[in-house]
């Protein structure tokens, strides 16, 4: 069921996100508080400074496998300039999910950087 | 669990389908707005915000659609869109979707039937405790290669005492008996069986108890379906009394209804074997045997190796070459049946394919219609998966189609099939339809219809697709590759159905044959009376023999009745015995190859009453009774076999029928086919009843009548139970009697002969389909040679010449197959040869004219082409 999220390529200066992090990357936004999925690709894309962009298809597939996964709870709510939008929020299980996740990752970015340092 | 909530979601997603995708449709939209939105505050006017937010992100219905087809749920929509589409396709094309599921039908429809069988006969394990440990213990003869079911009593007790893979071994021995009850008599199965018989079959009673041991527990058990029908329920039935032979039997307890082992037996008896008899070669027995838990056939077969190699040094005379055999008892049982059902099999599969031939030549011409449109595809750059899926999908959905007309089809089919099904065929009653048979008739719809689809459109996806734009099917100038194509599979079914005809020609002379066979005796105008009178000591069948004296003397003074005579040892009746003799004063024999004749017990009378021709001396007579000297009339064959050019006359003879005195031939008959007619007229020894009353108390009464023989039933009955109601009685014709003894040639060739008749039809339409198409794509050239002043009769004469090449060449192939496969039918045949050029011939010509008929049509429609509207079209 689950499909690798695969992010289109949008100018030279974006980077795909890596295959398997947008699930991290949409739990770690989503845990500061709920979000609608523009803003969720909007944040992910601020906070990371433009170096990973979201494309929507992308994006809202991987919001309803979340959904699906029970990490996420979705809502429609009203937006601030009183529009309806769907909100996500993280689960119980989907805050243990990320900091599984994190630690995950953390891991292997610091062997990686061990590695790499070894290398020069 | 994740999985409940991913068929949640699915579910509910499916159910609210509308509202699933609206909600995609407004996240996604909402999406792009506020895209939208962030691109104004940027600067941008709102129709540039909204055409960058398309030219980045794409078009929002495809977006949306991109996100509401997440999920299972989503491959259900897109193939439940793609079944749509092609049932669409395949009611715009209605009669080619009614020929093909009718065609598919009929080849699923007849392998259903035809599997139900083979799977509830020949597969299925036994409906009883443990199947697949039960054996059937038999005898095979090493010097003749020759294996009996039987077995004899010591050599029975020393295969169960001496093998240790056998958990238990019964002994049995039975047919049908009349059965005296207190008001009333029947005529049924009864089965003498030993004390181990309830326990090899691990037999549970459902009222009354098991018999514990035979030798001091005398009693029966019977079966369900006796009790209900003979006391009103199983619980009625124990403490009953039932009188067989003149013996009374309490009924200790009522079996199941689905246990009917052996040979539908109703009335199981105790009985015990042991001292009937020391001699190991009175073969009177039939063994079962359970083997041990774990213990494979193959290492029992080794102890019985084994076991029969002792024996054989032990008793060097009487065990001889004898060898013991274990064989599985499902394959005992059904051993006799399993060629039929077999080429029965065989010849559906044949069917299905010759089905599946035409529905490929159907497909191939819609392949053709649809090259363009698969051009298109390809040419727009569609992946194969893509271009096939949907032709795929429509075949499915045709094999869907196809299977379940078939299955509807089957069920009468197979009601039909059990109706003409011989007696004999094992198992009969356990056939039905199962999940099974459903699943094989799924898969077998499915293969069919995937091989009937795919190569065309394989075929279709090779095409170039700038070829198949530039060329148009329709105007004629097809190119050659397809009609060669076209013609080969007509060639291959008219090979096919040419075997099949010739197998049901074959298989129909067979029986012409049977039912037209002298038999040695007259069967026309004769009632058959099985007679059984209850009889136990000496002095009781001596009884029975002066009574049915007094019955035939009735018997004949009936009006209507010209003879009247008893016999033991009917042709194909169900009494009869036979053995080794000895002569004094004959030819000369090896011991080993000891003659051998049919031993039958007859009344004065018998054949005149038969019409089986006096040779030389007298019959029996009044005279010939229990105290004078013994005589017997002998066979033709047995005179030649015995005494070659001597007379036969008053010399001596002895048979083991019952009693070892020599008797005096009297008189020398005609040879008469004795348990069918398949069989050749072979050598016979007839004794007078009175002589032996121990094997006259089981007779058949036959009678030669002026009236239509069934008539004189009530007339009989009276007269008969007027002198001994005790007497169970079954009436039947000589003609019936015949009719079923070949019923199994019969049930073949009728079932072959249907099914070649199916084959026929489909290959029919196969011819006419092929030139009909290749006459509408070649109208315009028509049109030309017309125009051009070709006669009519030309045009009509190419199109059959056509159609007849095709029909040649198959018939040549089919000539070939039928070499290859007369081997199958070879020994199912009788006074016929499998390659008998009569039936090759008439199977050939059949299929000719068949070929030539089917493509008349579409010649002539050719012949109406207008030369002027053809031109135009173009």
């Amino acid at each position: 069921m689950r499909s690798g999220a695969k992010v289109a390529k949008m100018t030279e200066n974006n980077t795909d996100v890596i295959q398997g992090t947008l699930d991290m990357l949409i739990l770690k936004t989503v845990s500061l508080e709920p979000m609608h999925g523009f803003g969720i690709g909007r944040r992910v894309e601020q906070i990371s400074r433009g170096v990973f962009k979201v494309n929507p298809g992308s994006l809202l597939t991987a919001l309803q496998r979340l959904e699906r996964a029970g990490w996420l709870d979705s809502e429609w709510r009203q937006t601030e300039n009183s529009r309806r939008a769907k909100f996500y929020a993280l689960t119980r299980s989907g805050r243990r999910q990320l900091e599984e996740e994190t630690a995950d990752w953390n891991r292997r970015a610091h062997a990686i950087a061990r590695l790499l340092k070894a290398e020069s | 669990m994740s999985m409940w909530r991913q068929i949640g979601y699915g579910l509910r997603n499916l159910l609210l389908r509308a509202e699933h995708d609206r909600e995609s449709r407004d996240e996604v939209e909402q999406y792009l707005r506020d895209a939208a939105e962030e691109l104004r505050k940027d600067g941008l006017s709102a129709e540039e915000a909204r055409r960058a937010v398309r030219m980045a992100e794409g078009d929002s219905a495809v977006l949306a659609a991109r996100v509401g087809s997440y999920g299972w749920e989503g491959w259900v929509r897109n193939l439940a869109r793609d079944v749509r589409i092609a049932g669409r396709q395949l009611r715009k094309h209605p009669s080619f979707t009614a020929t093909a599921v009718l065609t598919l039908a009929l080849g699923i429809g007849a392998n259903a039937a035809i599997f139900t069988v083979v799977k509830s006969v020949l597969l299925a394990p036994l409906p009883y405790a443990n199947a697949n440990r039960l054996a059937a213990v038999q005898t095979h003869f090493m010097d003749t290669g020759r294996t009996s079911p039987r077995i004899t009593g010591p050599d029975a007790v020393d295969v169960e005492t001496q093998t240790r893979g056998v958990e238990a071994m019964s002994l049995y021995s039975g047919g049908k008996l009349g059965v005296q009850m207190r008001d009333h008599a029947v005529y049924t199965v009864v089965t003498a069986v030993d004390a181990n018989f309830p326990r090899v079959f691990d037999l549970q009673p459902i009222a009354g108890r098991i018999f514990a041991n035979a030798t001091t527990d005398a009693g029966a058990l019977v079966s369900e379906q006796f009790a209900r029908d003979n006391f009103g329920s199983a619980e009625a039935a124990p403490g009953h009394v039932l009188h067989i032979e003149n013996e009374a039997i309490p009924i200790a307890g009522v079996l199941p209804a689905r246990f009917t082992f052996p040979d539908e037996t109703q009335i199981w008896v105790a009985y015990n074997f042991e001292p009937a008899s020391k001699s190991r070669t009175a073969f009177n027995y039939h063994a079962v045997a359970r083997l041990r838990d774990g213990v494979s056939f193959p290492s029992v077969q080794a102890e019985f190796n084994a076991l029969s190699q002792r024996l054989q040094i032990d008793h060097p005379g009487e065990d001889r070459g004898k060898q013991f055999r274990a064989e599985p008892l499902r394959q005992a049982l059904t051993g006799d049946a399993r060629p039929t059902l077999l080429l029965l099999w065989g010849t559906v599969g044949v069917i299905l394919l010759i089905a599946c031939v035409n529905v490929t030549h159907l497909q191939l011409v819609r392949s053709l219609e649809r090259q363009r449109e698969i051009a298109i595809c390809k040419a727009l750059g569609s992946s194969a998966f893509r271009i096939l899926l949907p032709v795929a999908v429509e075949s499915l959905l045709l094999s869907v189609l196809g299977g379940m007309a078939g299955v509807l089809l089957a069920a009468p089919a197979l009601h039909v099939l059990l109706a003409m099904a011989p007696k004999t065929l094992p198992r009969s009653g356990e056939v039905h339809i199962d999940g099974w048979v459903l699943a094989f008739t799924l898969s077998l719809a499915v293969i069919a219809a995937l091989a009937s689809s795919l190569f065309p459109a394989l075929r279709a996806l090779r095409t170039d697709p700038a070829d198949a734009l530039k060329n148009d099917a329709s105007r004629g100038m097809g190119r050659r590759g397809s009609g060669v194509l076209r013609d080969g599979l007509v060639v291959a079914q008219i090979a096919s159905t040419f075997v099949l005809t010739v197998g049901a020609v074959l298989l129909l002379h067979t029986l012409n044959v049977l039912m037209t066979r002298d038999m040695g005796f007259q069967p026309q105008q004769m009632l058959v009376v099985d007679a059984d009178v209850p009889a136990h000591s000496l002095a009781d069948t001596r009884k029975a023999v002066q009574q049915f004296d007094a019955v035939f003397a009735r018997l004949s003074v009936l009006p209507g009745v010209e003879h009247v005579a008893g016999i033991m040892g009917l042709p194909t009746g169900p009494y009869g015995s036979n053995g080794n003799y000895n002569v004094r004063g004959g030819l000369p024999v090896q011991p080993e190859h000891a003659p051998w004749a049919n031993f039958s017990v007859a009344s004065p009378g018998y054949f005149e009453t038969m019409g089986i021709p006096l040779k030389r001396g007298r019959d029996f007579t009044a005279q010939d009774g229990y105290d004078a000297p013994f005589v017997t009339v002998i066979s033709e064959s047995v005179a030649r076999q015995s005494f070659g050019d001597a007379d036969p006359l008053g010399k001596q003879i002895q048979c083991g029928l019952d009693s070892d005195k020599w008797m005096t031939i009297i008189g020398v008959v005609g040879d008469v086919r004795q348990n069918s007619p398949a069989e050749q007229p072979g050598p016979a020894l007839y004794m007078p009843m009175a002589q032996h009353p121990g094997y006259a108390n089981q007779i058949d009464i036959v009678m030669r009548t002026r009236v239509k023989p069934l008539t004189l039933m009530a007339a009989a009955k009276a007269q008969i139970a007027g002198i001994n109601p005790l007497v169970a009685m079954r009436f039947t014709t000589m003609d019936d009697l015949l009719d079923q003894s070949v019923a199994v040639q019969r049930f073949r060739a009728v079932l072959l002969s249907c099914f070649a008749g199916v084959g026929f039809l489909l290959a029919m339409l196969g011819v006419y389909g092929t030139i009909a198409y290749s006459v509408a794509q070649r109208t315009v050239e028509i049109g030309i040679r017309m125009a051009f002043g070709a006669e009519r009769s030309a045009i009509l004469q190419g199109v059959l010449r056509h159609a007849g090449r095709l029909a040649s060449i198959g018939i040549g192939v089919g000539l070939v197959l039928s070499m290859v496969f007369s081997r199958v039918v070879a020994n199912m045949l009788v006074g016929v040869s499998a390659l008998d050029p009569l039936s090759l011939g008439a199977a050939a010509l059949l299929l000719l004219i068949m070929a030539v008929a089917a493509a008349f049509a579409p010649g002539w429609r050719a012949t109406r082409v207008d030369p002027m509207a053809a031109l135009r079209a173009e």
